[in-house]
């Protein structure tokens, strides 16, 4: 089984630890995971692991993108906290065809109910889970351990 | 060599933006208000050779008049924003193959 976790604008500091949290909660399950992050994104995860101990699978985003097909992960889980996150979110979920969890958090309830709206307009099948969150990673790791259940 | 539209963007100047660091619905606004034929295409399809970002349907703009195509190109800390760039009849007729004909 793979999974593609997409993280978003490194901006949001709830998103770092959020991946490392998601990468190791999938490799449990399974997983054979993949973090498609930027090269700023990329390089936050990537220094919280100094002695490689997760064995983080970082790739780029972009080049992903332009890689991937349908059917080549059994699971995608996306960080989506700005518009443009939505819009990749989307994206990846149309190509893949796969499951998938969006995990929806902003600091903003209206910017959260807009990209939840986004998903849903796209007619993605996604399991949508939102929270209020920018700085404490917690109210989203409780989100995301609800929500990942479902896959289990 | 086909065209890449990444390439493109970092190595010419004949293109112009007409809305940056915006979201994905205002770009798709902007599109259809400037262009003057439209096709509407899948999130991932690809477009001068990248896969096009965004909410479905997204909507690709052309002004035949001036030869050039309207697209949104979206940059994860950068949001979306519109590029107009010139596109020949090839890659019109490209485009034009992947319509979904959905305009809602």
């Amino acid at each position: 089984m793979k999974a593609l976790v997409l993280l978003g604008c490194p901006e949001t500091p709830s998103q770092t630890p959020m991946a490392v949290y998601v990468f190791n909660k999938l490799t449990k399950m399974g997983y054979d995971t993949t973090i498609a992050a930027n090269p700023a994104a990329s390089k936050l995860v990537k220094i919280s692991d100094p002695e490689g101990l997760y064995n983080l699978n970082l790739v780029d985003l972009e080049r992903t993108l332009g890689e991937i097909n349908e059917g080549d992960y059994d699971l995608l889980v996306g960080f989506v906290h700005k518009d443009a996150a939505a819009s990749f979110f989307v994206t990846f979920d149309q190509i893949l065809q796969t499951k998938s969890l969006a995990l929806v958090f902003s600091r903003d309830a209206d910017e959260i109910a807009e990209f939840v709206t986004m998903i849903e307009e796209s007619g993605s099948n996604a399991l949508i889970t939102s929270v209020r969150a920018f700085h404490n990673p917690s109210p989203i790791k409780v989100k995301f351990d609800r929500a990942i259940k479902e896959f289990e | 060599m086909s065209f890449c539209l990444d390439t493109y963007l970092q190595q010419s100047d004949n293109y112009e933006i007409h809305a940056s660091k915006a979201g994905f619905k205002d770009c798709a606004m902007i599109i259809r208000f400037k262009a003057d034929d439209l096709v509407y295409i899948k999130p991932g399809d690809e477009v001068l050779g990248v896969r096009v970002i965004g909410i479905p349907p997204i909507p690709i703009g052309f002004d035949h008049e001036k030869g050039t195509v309207f697209l949104p190109y979206t940059k994860p800390c950068h949001g979306t924003s519109v590029v107009e760039l010139p596109i020949d009849e090839e890659e019109v007729e490209k485009i034009r193959k992947l319509d979904t004909g959905n305009k809602k």
